[in-house]
């Protein structure tokens, strides 16, 4: 009977064990001089807009989030200001997962987005 | 890798210390294993072709799919598109013209248009005890049956004089792609009331192929099943059944989309009884399949652009009821059966390279119903020599659905149809006979028409690239039942000392036969990237196939066991419509006259020879197939030709004592780089799906 209750336990441990793996989101814009928009998706899945104001190209607009595998990261951007220049980036787990960038280019925007890799 | 010896490592611990504490068994109580047999000689007054496979072949070989297994039965192959799931096709019908069940009446309707899931897939091999494959449209009494049902029974709760607990559990791992499979079963009860438990994990990585290339076939499902059986009186028992599975990150290189998770729930109470001898079998069976499937494209390059994700809820409910009636020259089976299949599902695409990221929804089903009442009835009656069975059988059909509309962007619809409701009477009918020349020899022939009515894809889809070719496919409500006419003419010869023989030859004209014609993009436009155009689902005519399959084994009594069959299907559309395309586009047609229909796999044979040492505690087993290139191409389709191959596979069994043994092997032991007839390209290319290179294996088999 003992050695039952171990096999049982062992198999419910077993199949017990699904990875959770959480993964840390961060969008990143530096680099603009000026007022640009940008819309990104949330961590509840919401496309949020908002309209951010820099004062210098070290000025940093970040918002990060715990995310799953799988899920879409989005982020585009698009500035007015002929004179300004944005910079893009993903960073997922502290890592770059995707990047875009722009100089003085108001009619483009610069669109970074795709999924968290599954491992 | 640690894991795996991790878990070999407690295993191989936890049964010595069980060992220590018992007395060895001595070699009259050794547990004896017989070959694997596929014919079984207590069919043998049906007139027509019933395999079976049973526990001890899933137990011998490295098998993790039913699909897969399936394939080992003479003219059963199967449509790979992935690492498993092997989609079954016996002797060239496919789909919904086989009535795939579950314990005797149990339909499960899976969740994928591109049928990545079909109603094998739901179930765990290491639950079944056995598998009947009924070829042809002559059983009628388990639903509608059209080219042959196939009826996979699981391991079920028995009652026992004295209460009793028993434990069986398993736990293999396979080379190649890092396999990890474990089982545990626990059974057990008196005479009144008695349970079954089990519970199944399995983790496989990619494999690699022949020519050591990876093919993305990784997936992780994992199950338990709960049974309660009660005897309230005698001759009288009900069982209780639960199964929940599930499927998570289930790769397909060969559709558009992966399965991300799949959560399946399987219920069921079964009633048995017998009221006298007379009335000698009443049967009963309530189900409910319920199928959550969710697939995307994450894993595809597109998904840069469009990130796909679909959505399916399928429902199966439904019952039969069956009374046999024995007169003691004849026995009479008669019942009613009915299914309800309810699916319901949607594809969302997220743009995500534009900057409002703009989603468009789109519906695969909307709402979709089909109901079949069947009424059915079986006659067997033995005459001195002559065995005789007549069956006949009654569905109603009814199907309904949302409007089938597609829409465009701006929430145009670029298709509707609100025109599709349909209702059906059909009809089958079997008769055959058995005439035994000798206790040794007869010769049987059966004749049945079958008839089915279109299922759910092919009436309700709406716009996807499902086929075998490259074009949407749009379900058509009003087709026509398709009906399928055959004969079946066997030999069988048996002798304890020369073996057992049989031989078939079959015939089969379908009429009314279903298929995908081409829509003028003036009519309606594709709306997949990178197909040719738009197929609609049409009754385009008859077609016929024919075959046979010969079998030989020696008595399971020899210490020398050997199987040997060789199998054939071919089968011809006499008048086939063939696109002409340039530039990727549908510019005419041409009429072929006798083309191969698509998907029929080649001819093939396999021989397997074993012998039985020390009493069956070791057994070792050789087995050879050769299959033969695929000429016969279906021109209409664009299909290819395959080569031919030869594989070679060893396994062993070891019965170390009554609580384990050991079991192992390789197969594709010269790792040969091939690919079956009927395994689908990766998607987006024309590469071919290639099938596993050598794959080492092994397992450890516990009872207590």
């Amino acid at each position: 009977m003992k050695i039952l209750l171990i096999m049982i336990a062992g198999f419910l441990v077993l199949i017990s064990c699904e990875r959770v793996n959480d993964k840390t989101v961060k969008y990143l814009i530096t680099n603009s001089i000026s007022e640009y928009n940008v819309n990104y998706l949330s961590d509840q899945g919401e496309l949020i807009k908002e309209v951010i104001t820099a004062n210098s190209a070290q000025d940093q607009w970040t918002y990060s989030y715990i995310g799953n595998e799988g899920d879409i990261v989005f982020v585009s951007t698009i500035y007015k200001d002929i004179n300004s220049a944005i910079k893009v980036q993903i960073l997922i787990d502290g890592k770059v997962y995707k990047e875009g960038s722009s100089t003085h280019d108001t009619i483009k925007y610069v669109t970074v987005s795709g999924t968290i890799p599954y491992e | 890798m640690y894991r795996t010896f991790l878990l070999f490592g407690l295993s191989f611990l936890l049964t010595t210390q069980h060992l220590s504490s018992q007395e060895i068994e001595g070699p009259d109580t050794l547990i004896t294993l017989n070959e694997f047999e596929i014919i079984d000689i207590h069919y043998k007054k049906i007139p027509y072709q019933v395999n079976k496979l049973e526990k001890r072949g899933i137990d011998e070989i490295a098998v993790q799919d039913v699909g897969d297994f399936l394939r080992s039965v003479p003219n059963v192959s199967g449509i790979r598109k992935g690492g498993n799931s092997i989609d079954p096709v016996v002797r060239g019908l496919k789909y919904s013209q086989l009535n795939v069940q579950l314990n005797n009446g149990q339909k499960i309707e899976g969740g994928c248009p591109n049928r990545m899931d079909p109603a094998t897939a739901h179930i765990d091999i290491d639950d079944l005890l056995e598998i009947e494959i009924i070829k042809g449209p002559y059983a009628l009494r388990y639903g509608p049956n059209f080219g042959g049902v196939i009826n996979m029974k699981t391991i079920k709760p028995s009652y026992a004089p004295e209460f009793e607990v028993n434990v069986s559990a398993l736990m293999g791992y396979e080379s190649n792609w890092n396999g990890m499979k474990e089982h545990i079963s626990v059974t057990g009860g008196n005479k009144n009331i008695y349970f079954h438990l089990s519970g199944n994990y399995k983790n496989y990585g990619n494999y690699k192929d022949g020519r050591g290339e990876t093919v993305k076939s990784s997936y992780k499902r994992y199950n338990y099943t709960a049974q309660l059986g009660v005897s309230p009186v005698r001759n009288h028992s009900f069982i209780f059944s639960y199964d929940r599975s599930y499927g998570r990150d289930v790769l397909y290189p060969a559709l558009p989309m992966d399965e991300r998770t799949d959560d399946t729930h399987l219920l069921s109470l079964d009633y048995a009884g017998k009221i006298s001898n007379t009335i000698n079998s009443l049967r009963a069976k309530f189900y409910h399949s319920d199928v959550n499937h969710l697939m995307d494209n994450k894993y595809r390059p597109f998904s840069d652009t469009v990130v796909a994700i679909s959505d399916i809820h399928a429902i199966n409910y439904g019952y039969r009821a069956e009374a046999g009636i024995n007169t003691g020259k004849c026995q009479l089976f008669f019942g009613t059966d009915f299914e309800n299949i309810y699916k319901n599902g949607d594809r969302t695409k997220y743009f995500i390279l534009q900057p409002t990221l703009p989603v468009k929804n789109e519906m695969l089903w909307e709402d979709a119903h089909i109901q079949n009442f069947g009424f059915f009835a079986e006659h067997d009656k033995s005459f001195k020599s002559l065995d005789l069975v007549t069956a006949i059988r009654l569905d109603l059909n009814m199907a309904s659905s949302g409007d089938m509309i597609w829409k465009n962007m701006g929430g145009e619809a670029v298709f509707q149809n609100s025109d599709v409701d349909s209702k059906y009477t059909n009809f089958s009918i079997s008769t055959g006979g058995t005439y035994h020349f000798s206790k040794k020899l007869s010769l049987s022939l059966a004749i049945g028409r079958g008839v089915r009515s279109p299922d759910m894809t092919e009436r309700y889809i709406i716009l996807l690239p499902i086929g075998y070719d490259k074009y949407d496919y749009l379900g058509n409500p009003k087709l026509k039942p398709e009906a399928n006419n055959e004969i079946d003419l066997t030999l069988k010869y048996y002798s304890d000392k020369a073996g057992r023989l049989q031989a078939n030859i079959f015939y089969s004209y379908i009429t009314d036969y279903i298929s995908g014609v081409h829509i003028p993009e003036s009519e309606i436009k594709p709306q997949t990237k990178g197909v040719l155009g738009v197929k609609e689902f049409q009754n385009i005519g008859n077609v016929w196939l024919t075959g046979f399959e010969l079998t030989y084994a020696i008595p399971s009594e020899h210490k020398l066991g050997i199987v040997a069959s060789v199998s054939y299907t071919m089968g011809i559309n006499p008048s086939a419509t063939k696109y002409i395309i340039e530039n990727n586009e549908v510019v005419g047609q041409v009429e072929v006259k006798n083309d191969p229909l698509p998907e029929i796999p080649p001819m093939e044979g396999s021989i397997s020879a074993l012998y039985r040492f020390c009493k069956g505690k070791f057994v070792p087993r050789i087995s050879v197939r050769m299959v033969n290139p695929q000429n016969k191409i279906s021109e209409s389709f664009y299909e290819e030709k395959t080569p031919g191959f030869v594989l070679a596979d060893f396994s062993f069994v070891y019965n170390l004592n009554k609580y384990l043994s050991i079991d192992g092997g390789v197969k594709n032991m010269f790792n040969k780089a091939y690919y079956e007839h009927l395994n689908r390209r990766i998607i987006g290319s024309t590469e071919n799906l290639y099938e596993q290179g050598r794959v080492w294996y092994i397992s450890l088999r516990f009872k207590v």
